[in-house]
């Protein structure tokens, strides 16, 4: 994608102290309930053998993916994707499916479970602080990362800024941008010094994983009227063919009766 | 007088009383059924189940829904069979396929009311459309199909009546709806594979490809066949009536057909998608996916091609059995067994964790209640309108030809 301001975050693990003060941060701005959140950090603890450890952990949340599968799998079209990067759902039309939970590969969208019908149970996921980011200020988890661990700002910068970090410093990172293209390019682009699986990320291919059930969906609509057609011929057929059968019989009777009868 | 009104009554009530016990355990089931599902909409569905984020899918979709709607196949199998391609030798077995199929929608969609987290907005899904959504492609021909079942099967309820002239005016009419029908059960049934067709990284290889839907409907084709050889089989056993023996031979004769170009197109999938060094090295994935294969093609496509088994009652039971055993293993392996969420919350280092899901027991209960729904309402149906009746006649006149 090279749209024009196109935001992104920039996640990277090697300054990620496990503060989890984005957890909270993001808690108060967007009012969430004590026993759920939007962000969540795990550390993958220590590895390897003294004096050689390596620890890391991982901040994750919406990957705000320039081709959501969320979007694309939603039946009554509850996410959007504003021009700008964010992902956004839209409570008022979500029917409670959760077929985009199945669809996310990154197991981002998370439900009401313990809601019945009168509060009502909805899907939860971050939509990167519209309150926020539409009056200039970065996300609430940017805003309070002590590390600059996350960093909010153009997507386009973003990748210059992380392939930069990992020229500087070849010996510290992971040379990949995990985001700059996996699942046609995220929203949130991950730098880290041990190897992406680790952290708990998917190995995703370029091509958007929603492409293929788009593409069969595409044969739809083509794939109903050719059928139908074929059926209504085939019965159209049958019927005519029937029909020719049984007057070639009553035919054949009366003229056996008529060739009986001179006897 | 008094003396006739007695021996009637007699007979009543040594009627009801042969078929009490199952009523009320069906009754007390879907009374169960009826609690938890109450429960559910007050507090919520973690009230009930062990679906989770991880887990947004369960047993009512796995069951009810994927397993549902294959077991109804036979409902449109059956309509083209004896509207489109006239053959009126069947016709017997067309109103209880069809009846069979109605019933099946039916309960797919309770089961998707209790499932839905908003189930008062199911008719969303008929306003707001995202044309790329599967699931959208689905719900609406779910419900338009239903529509086609219950007009479908008005007649019977119209002759139960004694409505003969509705009956008769509905089946002037008839033809289109059966089109109708035919084209959205092809949709539905196949696009039910293409659902699954967005979790390439969730799915076990052994079953994500991207012809799914055609599986899925070929599949959904055996499936019908042996609902229907069921469904007769169990009613006739039942209601002590006469077995379509010879029809369901020839239903029989096409399972194997079937089955055969399943296995072919599944195969060739495997060895062209280079998925083939999974077959035997994956542990329990490589398990249950033999034992999908084995049972539900491999054993029945060899049962029903020798005929001293498909001209057997018992046998073309057992058939059907194993055939309808080893499918729902297959639908359960796509939905359930072989897909593997990632959970972020309660997160392991490898991705793909060992997180599981085992449906709790009110979750099965309100599947089991919802069965016994469709169980009670065939048997009603059976019983009291003219599902079996047109069968001694239609039979006469078929030899009389």
């Amino acid at each position: 994608m090279t749209d024009i301001k196109h935001k992104a975050f920039l996640f990277d693990a090697t300054r990620c102290i496990d503060c989890r003060a984005c957890m909270v941060a993001c808690s108060v701005e967007n009012q969430i309930p004590m026993n759920k959140t939007r962000i969540w950090v795990a550390g993958i603890g220590l590895k390897g053998e003294f004096p050689n450890l390596t620890h890391a952990s991982m901040v994750y949340h919406c990957m705000h993916c320039n081709e959501p599968d969320c979007l694309s799998a939603c039946p009554v079209g509850a996410y959007s994707k504003r021009p700008d990067g964010p992902v956004e759902y839209d409570p008022s039309k979500c029917i409670g499916c959760r077929y985009c939970m199945n669809a996310c590969p990154f197991g981002v969208p998370h439900f009401d479970y313990d809601k019945g019908l009168i509060p009502g149970a909805f899907i939860d996921k971050c939509n990167l602080c519209p309150q926020r980011i539409d009056f200039g200020q970065g996300p609430a988890c940017v805003a309070t990362c002590p590390t600059e661990a996350l960093a909010y700002g153009e997507r386009a910068d973003l990748v210059k800024e992380a392939h930069a970090r990992i020229q500087a410093h070849p010996d510290r990172y992971v040379d990949h941008v995990y985001g700059e293209f996996e699942n046609g390019g995220t929203s949130y682009l991950i730098l880290s010094h041990v190897p992406f699986q680790e952290l708990g990320l998917p190995d995703l291919p370029e091509k958007p994983i929603k492409d293929v059930s788009e593409e069969v969906m595409g044969f739809t609509i083509p794939f109903a009227l050719g059928w139908g057609a074929v059926i209504t011929a085939v019965a159209a057929g049958v019927a005519i063919y029937n029909k020719q059968a049984e007057t070639r019989e009553k035919q054949a009777e009366t003229t056996a009766e008529d060739a009986e009868e001179p006897k | 007088m008094k003396m006739k009104l007695n021996v009637d009554m007699e007979v009543v009530v040594q009627e009801r009383l042969r078929v009490r016990p199952l009523v009320i355990v069906l009754l007390a089931l879907m009374g169960i059924a009826f609690v938890i599902a109450m429960i559910r909409f007050v507090n919520g569905i973690g009230a009930v189940s062990n679906l989770s984020s991880s887990y947004p899918w369960g047993l009512w979709i796995s069951f009810d829904l994927f397993t549902g709607v294959a077991i109804s196949s036979g409902g449109f199998l059956m309509a083209g069979t004896v509207y489109i391609l006239q053959l009126k030798q069947f016709k017997p077995l067309l109103r209880p396929s069809v009846l069979t199929a109605f019933l099946g929608y039916i309960m797919v969609v309770v089961a998707l009311l209790v499932d839905l987290g908003h189930p008062e907005r199911i008719l969303y899904m008929m306003i707001h459309w995202n044309h790329t959504s599967v699931l959208l492609e689905i719900g609406i021909c779910v419900m338009t199909y239903l529509a086609v079942l219950a007009i479908e099967f008005a007649p019977v309820v119209f002759e139960g009546l004694k409505w003969q002239k509705f009956a008769h005016f509905i089946h002037r009419f008839i033809m289109p709806f059966v089109i109708l029908g035919v084209v959205l059960s092809t949709l539905h049934q196949s696009s039910l594979g293409s659902l699954l067709l967005i979790q390439p990284a969730k799915l076990y290889p052994l079953w994500w490809t991207p012809i799914l839907p055609v599986l899925f409907f070929i599949s959904a084709l055996s499936i019908g066949l042996a609902m229907i050889i069921l469904e007769s089989s169990l009613s006739a056993r039942y209601f002590r009536r006469g077995l379509e023996s010879h029809l369901l031979e020839k239903l029989a004769r096409a399972i194997p057909v079937v089955l055969a170009v399943y296995i072919l197109v599944k195969f060739s999938q495997l060895v062209i998608s280079g998925d083939t060094k999974y077959l035997f090295t994956s542990g329990m994935m490589s398990i249950l996916f033999w034992a999908e294969i084995i049972i539900g093609a491999v054993v029945p496509m060899i049962l029903f091609s020798i005929k001293r088994i498909r001209s057997n009652a018992n046998g073309l039971l057992a058939g059907a059995v194993i055939l309808l055993a080893g499918m729902i293993l297959n639908r359960f392996n796509v939905s359930w067994l072989a897909v593997k969420h990632p959970d972020p919350l309660t997160y392991m280092p490898t991705f793909m964790s060992n997180v599981h899901y085992i449906p709790s027991l009110p979750e099965v209960l309100v599947s089991v209640g919802i069965f016994s729904f469709g169980i009670l309402a065939f048997g009603l149906a059976a019983r009291y309108l003219p599902v079996f009746e047109n069968e001694q006649h239609e039979t006469h006149s078929a030899s009389g030809d």
